[in-house]
């Protein structure tokens, strides 16, 4: 169980993928949504933002959204 | 040899042969054009024979994207293309927001393409597995921009990139532009019918690579900083909500809010302006929804009725100011009866969607007068003759100037902009020459810092603005001054940094540097970057010289100087002829080119 429990608004992405960019750079020292541990995908009018099994809610992909998509708040221990 | 920033390679494409070759990217060329823009000047500079006709299978489309494209800088997605472009004639950039393209053809492992050749049959260009493969697209030809882009997303799978061409691109109308991800334009003056003369309908893109920076720490204390800063930005909310709406609002606020479905951006941009909107149940896309209501500009009232044509011209991927122009144009000749009442059936009219909707299909499709009116200003003039040359529309290297009295984007003051529709080598576009003088009417006093954030020494602004030292400017120098537009566009474009004004005020010249070596571990302090950005901007006038421009071609329409004219930026006064002539020569002083005849020197190799 990671840090934080993240939440997702879908409807406030803008597909702008800030936050698979952090996290791919985090954990594979190269950028690129891909390898990202949060995926991304928007098809027309929807967008889905889904978690990889690796995903340790470390909250870096939240600390790079500037659209709202993504919040966090502190597990209690 | 180990990258940071760039991919690596440049993949050639030979159509023709159906042949493809990856080739190492050349060292020499990022640390002398930095990459991106300039780097699609160098290679089309090396790539394109001089006389080479535009929709000739030799001319070559050149993509490419610079070494912060991929990586988190802020709105650091831009793609550029070169090629010669068969509306203005010129060798022109063309430049586009690059939603995921411009990123996910990185991470494919491609800095640049060039691709030259004419298939047999209509094909696109897939990197998105391990190796480029060239594609039958035999199913995808004919279909309009958004649902080539869905069927292409449904067989390779989402996210991905895709440059693709609509049915104007495929009938190699004049004026057909590419569309990035169904939401960017790119390349007025036809990029598009380029594309669709080598019968290439798309090249999709997606990878695995991931792009390293060279100095993290570096990296992760300008970045942070540029965050904050953007974070900060009292307007944030607003441009996010709003796009260019803010700054350019067509529509009321309430009415753009109620048709909003979702905001849509390129890759790791923080104030996305791209638009998915819903108007009485239509679904649309673009680039803006301010463009979506443009016809509204020409007479159109019914916003819906805007919104469908528009949709229309983006899914054919034409070009709307171009368009408008030409048909509107052909519409006057019509009414004056130098076109027949015959050819020009139904009749033209801007105000009327149903011979708006029959006049798009026409022309996308090359059908009757419509195949006229696809070839632009210069072949309708051609074929009217000298009677109908006092119907034409404000007219530069045989395309329509959208900013003006009298024009689209309507504005009378003669600034950096104005000028830059007939000094920027690839014929009339705002973008290259707007940056300085979007501070219309500001007092001068705001200009010392707004220029000296782009990078202008000290000695230039004495030029342009003399009197700053003394907290009191005097005047606005606006030839001198679109030097340094012109540098500190190809600044960002080489880099791959939007260059809307929402994002570039929170770059400087120095944070571009800096943001440079950290990224690509090549040096880059003091006047080096804007050194190279000078040399590649040199470099297209170079390429457009040698295909016959000169100083004949960058003369302004006599129309700027009839009523209404444009108005000197400070005075407001009308400027004349003699005073456009002497800002033309100032600027190519300013350059260090030949004052006369606008020609830099040749580069070395």
């Amino acid at each position: 169980m990671g840090k934080f429990l993240i939440s997702i608004d879908a409807a406030s992405c803008t597909g702008c993928m800030k936050c698979g960019l952090a996290c791919s750079e985090l954990y594979h020292r190269a950028f690129n949504p891909l390898l990202a541990r949060i995926r991304v995908i928007v098809k027309g009018e929807e967008a889905e933002i889904s978690f990889t099994e690796e995903c340790t809610e470390c909250g870096v992909c939240v600390d790079q959204c500037f659209y709202g998509a993504l919040s966090k708040t502190p597990r209690e221990s | 040899m180990d990258w940071n920033g760039f991919a690596g390679n440049v993949l050639y494409v030979d159509l023709s042969a159906g042949e493809l070759e990856s080739r190492p990217l050349s060292r020499d060329l990022c640390e002398q054009y930095i990459g991106g823009l300039g780097g699609c000047i160098r290679l089309a500079y090396e790539n394109i024979t001089p006389g080479t006709e535009p929709l000739a299978p030799e001319n070559p489309v050149i993509i490419g994207a610079g070494p912060l494209v991929g990586t988190s800088v802020p709105a650091s997605s831009r793609v550029y293309g070169m090629t010669r472009l068969p509306q203005s004639r010129s060798v022109g950039w063309c430049g586009a927001g690059g939603v995921n393209f411009g990123a996910f053809m990185k991470y494919a492992g491609f800095d640049f393409l060039v691709i030259t050749g004419k298939s047999d049959r209509p094909v696109y260009l897939d990197i998105t597995g391990d190796a480029p493969v060239i594609r039958d697209a035999g199913s995808l030809w004919g279909m309009g921009v958004e649902d080539a882009c869905r069927a292409l997303w449904e067989k390779h799978g989402r996210p991905a990139g895709v440059l693709g061409i609509g049915q104007a691109g495929e009938n190699q109308a004049a004026y057909a532009m590419a569309f990035v991800d169904r939401l960017s334009t790119m390349g007025r003056g036809g990029f598009g019918a380029v594309m669709g003369a080598k019968n290439l309908k798309a090249v999709i893109a997606r990878g695995m690579n991931g792009i390293t920076v060279a100095d993290r720490k570096a990296y992760k204390k300008l970045t942070k900083d540029l965050f904050e800063n953007i974070r900060n930005y009292p307007y944030l909310k607003e441009w996010q909500d709003l796009g260019l709406m803010k700054s350019l609002p067509i529509i009321s606020k309430e009415e753009y809010s109620e048709a909003k479905v979702r905001r849509m951006a390129c890759v790791s941009c923080p104030i996305g302006d791209k638009d998915i909107i819903r108007v009485s149940g239509l679904i649309a896309t673009s680039s803006s929804a301010m463009n979506l209501y443009v016809p509204t500009i020409f007479g159109m009232k019914d916003h819906k009725e805007a919104v469908t044509l528009m949709t229309m011209l983006d899914g054919f991927a034409m070009d709307m100011f171009e368009f408008f122009a030409a048909v509107g144009f052909a519409g006057d000749l019509a009414v004056a009866g130098i076109i027949s009442s015959d050819e020009a059936t139904p009749p033209i009219d801007l105000t009327k969607f149903e011979s708006m909707k029959i006049w798009a299909e026409k022309t996308a499709y090359r059908q009757g007068l419509g195949d006229l009116i696809a070839r632009g200003l210069d072949a309708i003039l051609e074929r009217c003759g000298p009677e109908a040359a006092p119907y034409l529309p404000y007219k530069v290297k045989g395309m329509m100037p959208y900013a003006g009295p009298k024009a689209p984007l309507p504005w009378n003051l003669f600034g950096t902009m104005e000028l830059g529709q007939i000094l920027d080598p690839r014929g009339p576009h705002v973008g290259s020459g707007g940056s300085p003088t979007y501070f219309a009417q500001r007092p001068l006093e705001v200009f010392p810092k707004h220029l000296k954030r782009m990078g202008v020494p000290d000695d230039a602004l004495d030029r342009i603005l003399p009197g700053w030292r003394e907290g009191a400017p005097t005047d606005l120098n606006i030839g001198r001054l679109l030097k340094y537009s012109h540098r500190w566009f190809t600044i960002l474009g080489s880099l791959g940094v939007c260059a809307r004004a929402q994002i570039n005020r929170f770059y400087n010249y120095d944070l571009c540097s800096d943001l440079y070596q950290a990224v690509t571990g090549i040096p880059a302090q003091g006047s080096d970057l804007g050194d190279r950005a000078d040399a590649a901007w040199a470099l297209l006038k170079i390429i457009n010289m040698r295909e016959g421009f000169g100083r004949k071609d960058e003369e302004p329409p006599a129309k700027w100087f009839e009523e209404p004219p444009f108005c000197n930026y400070l005075t407001g006064k009308p400027i004349t002829p003699g005073e456009v002539g002497v800002m033309i020569r100032e600027y190519y002083a300013e350059q260090g080119w030949n004052p006369e005849t606008g020609a830099p020197a040749m580069p070395a190799d």
